[in-house]
């Protein structure tokens, strides 16, 4: 009935509906322009600030290699494992099978996020198997991520732990030569811009500011087959022995490259876990001791050089022994009459005090101090101490006649090899280096040719039948070297029960390429003499290098005569 | 300018009726376009939280297109159904609304989400009574005005008595709570009477009442005024209250002219929590920038123009139920795009409202597509009455 009297709604009402909608329109329109274009610099910054984070490039450490390029340190990619506790949380269906998986207790990753739950970013686990981590990563769990990172990891294991030492977790050099190198091995992270979203995953690499630089490689002297063959000798002898520690090094002769160093006890720089930290101690360059007869072929050196003594020059060593002031020198027996090149095939203290005393000691302590005892190598290895050479003008009279048997100086086993290898090297002393060399250092003339050549000749007497070091000897070569037997200091005094055992050498004697140095400390097991103890160390070792060198035998003895008379007769 | 013009034109010259299919197809195609951009959106802006929530990144943009099939049906339906019908029912859809209201209270029907009780349990879908309570009103509404326009244009009971009914129904979307569809129903049923021509100076009172109540709610409770205007400054609070805002902000502003292209949303990437709903349009704003923003409320404003010119169409025919149906439709949408849009821009506090058409969600899309059928079928019966003057005109002649 009322539909009949309906009236249109008037104008003025349908305008007003009209003009409110134009002016809605324009406002949303107005709005849209005032943030799409006036407001963008603010909001984009503060969107910026929100999602855009400057993450670190990882610059992997440089590899460490041996001389033939063999790795002895590199780097692996490992994976840690991180959530975002909210979103990790919020999903717990699949945290048990991701404990199982980490190896963790499921109770301890919750109570592990839970605790920081307020924040963006929790590891889990950190430095895992990257496979483990793409595991992880499969089993899509809200919230969790991972983050490439690099763990050193060193293929030999303790076999060369000492000399390369060992990286912390923040990939930074901390004990031997990844801490002497550390600057040239190291990486330098790179930076970039990335564009995160709420729950911290990368969703865009935005720019690079500044490229990763990953560490430079470092290419060692040592040869890793040597290493190893003087590192089971080592150990196997100080086991044997029951020794405290030991320390063997292996010279290039000719370039004073470090060829091989290892020591008693070692550690796994693979894991490092409740070590304690003596172990990391490299002895060769680290310890110092009183070298004993090993040195006695420098007293010898200055005899020949000053003139007055001859290898075959007669020394009185009777009657066994000689007072120097309260003090008294003795031999293990009564030697008698004997030439010069006697007094080191015996080992005489007699004799070799005797031919020091007759000397200027200034003269004595010039050659001591040329062949670089007193002072560090100049390797550049962490923690290489100087040792004891005293003075001439502090010497009393009984100093001097000590010190040509070995006592009142205190040496590393890395000093005596690098001395026998003037000897080696025709009076010619090498800078040492761990490095390998692309091209021959000048070596520094300290001895004569022939003083050399003479005390090669006279310590390849040494290592024969009648001499205190035969049982160095490797057939086919010809051998030369000196033992050393030590009665260690302590306070008091010398003690009668604590030995060490050294021996030094060079092979081939004919034209050498390798010295050696083995010490044993404190063998504990009857034998002490350093023709006993090191000598057989010396022998197995040179014996394996030189074959694995393929250097050929020099040995022209009875037994290649006789390979020669065969082959005549037939 | 032009849009108004053509409409106007429309509105004065009853042109001939040449088309042999009887559909307003700038609505239609306005519908159709809003509907395919919604589409894109929802799947652009959805595809990292679907990922996360189901495994499948297009979760959400399947479910939409198989609510816009579902709608599409609904739709052939209902423009088949005669006006006369909705009139008759408006009294029943007006008890079914309120009882739909209650039975989301009872517990096990009723769903709760970020406390909020508006969804009735139904499998792994959910309804939303709301948004079909909107509709229903104005089908009561409009039959309403039109049984009683004589009452409603002279008396103050013709003008109240709606207005209880309306404070019952407003109640209880505030009890869920739903400020939202409880504002936008308000304020569209305001519009219906204002057209319907309730005396000015009643009107006025109402506008003054209902300003008070509001101060009243504000004095009250002083937190929850606070809460209402913190959009004014979301940076003050950007990591608590105001973090949604912020983050919808800045998607703004790092959309620029044209955007940064589809699917290169950063702030979908969950820093907008509900980028796929409410905040559709801030992810729209950054992926296709200014532009694309522009030609959404261009293509918004159109509609509401068309179910204007629909609406007036049928009030000149002397069909007033159609057209107060109409003139509801067109306000409701309208108001809840400017609502929605304000919200996302930060020139309204933010309120659960989705933008129709577009923003993800199945209750809300086959309303918005019922009111779209409904509209169609006022063009439709409009047209049939033209043709029958038109003829009748021929034969007379």
């Amino acid at each position: 009935m009322s539909e009949i009297v309906h009236q249109p709604a008037t104008p003025f009402r349908l305008g007003v509906i009209v003009l409110l909608v134009v002016l809605a329109c324009a406002v949303l329109v107005w709005r849209a322009v005032d943030l799409h274009v006036f407001n963008k610099k603010f909001l984009q910054e503060q969107g910026d600030a929100r999602a855009i984070r400057v993450e670190k490039v990882v610059a992997h450490r440089g590899m460490i290699t041996d001389r033939f390029g063999e790795p002895l340190a590199i780097s692996t990619p490992v994976d840690s494992i991180w959530v975002h506790p909210k979103t990790f949380l919020a999903e717990t269906a699949k945290h048990a099978q991701l404990a199982e998986l980490l190896e963790m207790k499921v109770s301890d990753i919750r109570r592990m996020v839970q605790s920081r739950h307020d924040r963006e970013f929790v590891y889990l686990k950190r430095r895992i198997n990257p496979t483990i981590a793409d595991q992880v990563m499969a089993m899509q769990i809200p919230g969790i991520n991972t983050q490439r990172e690099y763990r050193r990891y060193y293929p030999l294991g303790e076999v060369a732990a000492h000399v390369v030492g060992f990286t912390n977790v923040d990939d930074q050099g901390q004990e031997g030569l990844e801490l002497a190198f550390n600057e040239w091995l190291r990486g330098v992270p790179g930076k970039q811009r990335v564009i995160k979203d709420r729950l911290g995953h990368v969703i865009k690499y935005a720019e690079l500011i500044k490229s990763a630089d990953p560490g430079k490689e470092l290419q060692l002297s040592i040869d890793r087959r040597l290493q190893y063959l003087a590192y089971r000798e080592l150990k196997r002898a100080v086991f044997q022995h029951k020794a405290k520690s030991g320390s063997a090094v292996i010279l290039d002769a000719r370039t004073g490259e470090v060829l091989a160093m290892v020591n008693q006890p070692a550690y796994n720089p693979n894991n490092r876990q409740y070590l304690h930290g003596s172990r990391y101690r490299n002895r060769a360059v680290t310890d110092t001791f009183e070298p004993g007869s090993a040195i006695k072929p420098f007293t010898i050196a200055a005899a020949l050089e000053s003139g007055r003594y001859t290898p075959q020059t007669a020394v009185n060593t009777a009657p066994g022994y000689l007072k120097v002031g309260s003090n008294s020198i003795r031999d293990i027996r009564n030697y008698g009459k004997i030439d010069v090149a006697k007094v080191i095939q015996k080992s005489s203290n007699v004799g070799a005090s005797k031919i020091a005393l007759s000397m200027p000691g200034e003269k004595l302590w010039a050659i001591h101090n040329k062949v670089g005892f007193g002072m560090t190598s100049g390797s550049g290895f962490p923690g290489e101490v100087e040792g004891v050479l005293n003075h001439s003008s502090q010497w009393r009279e009984i100093d001097q006649a000590t010190l040509s048997y070995g006592y009142g100086i205190s040496v590393t086993a890395l000093q005596l090899a690098r001395a026998y290898g003037v000897i080696a090297n025709d009076g010619i002393l090498m800078p040492v280096t761990f490095l390998r060399r692309s091209e021959m250092p000048k070596g520094e003339a300290v001895m004569q040719k022939k003083t050399a050549r003479q005390l090669i000749a006279m310590l390849e007497k040494v290592v024969t039948e009648e001499g205190t070091g035969k049982r160095a000897n490797i057939s086919g070569y010809r051998v030369a070297g000196k033992t050393g037997t030590i009665k260690k200091a302590a306070a008091g005094g010398y003690q009668d029960d604590k030995y060490l055992s050294v021996f030094a050498g060079l092979a081939p004697a004919g034209n050498p390429r390798l010295v050696m140095v083995v010490v044993v400390n404190e063998p504990r097991q009857g034998d002490y003499y350093g023709g006993d103890v090191a000598a057989p160390v010396f022998r197995k070792v040179i014996a394996g290098a030189l074959h694995l060198l393929g250097i050929p035998p020099d040995e022209t003895g009875p037994h290649s005569i006789h390979v020669a008379a065969a082959g005549a007769r037939q | 300018m032009n849009i108004s013009a053509y409409a106007l034109g429309v509105m004065h010259q009853p042109r001939e009726e040449t088309r042999s299919w009887p559909v307003d197809y700038t609505l239609l195609g306005t519908v159709v376009l809003l509907l395919c951009i919604g589409l894109v959106m929802v799947g652009s802006s959805s595809v990292s939280i679907a990922e996360q929530q189901y495994g499948s990144p297009f979760f959400y943009m399947w479910r939409q297109a198989m609510y816009i099939a579902v709608g599409v049906v609904a739709m052939l339906v209902i423009v088949r159904i005669p006006l006369a019908v909705w009139k008759q029912a408006g009294p029943f859809l007006i008890i079914l609304s309120l009882l739909f209201l209650m039975i989301v209270f009872i517990p096990g029907i009723g769903r709760t989400v970020n406390g909020s009780t508006r969804w009735l349990a139904m499998g792994s879908f959910s309804l939303q009574p709301s948004e079909f309570v909107k509709l229903f009103t104005l089908v009561y509404l409009a039959g309403y005005l039109v049984r009683h326009h004589v009452a409603v244009q002279t008396s103050t009971g013709g003008f109240i008595r709606p207005l209880i009914l309306m404070m019952l129904l407003v109640t209880l979307l505030l009890l869920e709570p739903d400020y939202g569809a409880a504002a936008v129903l308000l304020a569209t049923a305001m519009g219906m009477m204002w057209l319907a021509g309730v005396r000015i100076p009643q009107f006025i009172l109402l506008i003054i009442s209902a300003a008070s109540v509001l101060a009243l709610l504000a004095y009250v409770s002083p937190e929850r005024m606070e809460r209402l205007t913190s959009f004014r400054d979301p940076w003050a609070e950007q990591f608590a209250g105001g973090f949604q805002l912020t983050q919808a902000l800045i998607a703004f502003g790092r959309g620029e002219w044209f955007g940064v292209g589809l699917g290169g949303s950063v702030q979908k990437l969950f820093y907008l929590p509900e980028a796929h709903t409410d905040f559709l349009f801030a992810v729209l704003a950054e992926e296709l920038g200014l532009f694309g923003v522009l030609v959404v409320i261009g293509l918004f404003t159109l509609f509401v123009v068309r179910s204007l010119v629909i609406a007036r169409r049928a009030e000149l025919r002397e069909r007033p139920y159609a057209a107060y149906l109409s003139y509801g439709i067109g306000l409701w949408i309208g108001l809840q795009v400017v609502v929605n849009l304000g919200v996302n821009m930060g020139i309204l506090p933010t309120k659960g409202l989705t933008l129709p058409f577009m923003s993800y969600g199945g209750s809300s899309l086959l309303v918005m597509m019922m009111a779209v059928a409904i509209l169609l079928r006022v063009d439709y019966e409009t047209r049939k009455d033209d043709r029958v003057v038109q003829k009748g005109r021929r034969s007379g002649a």
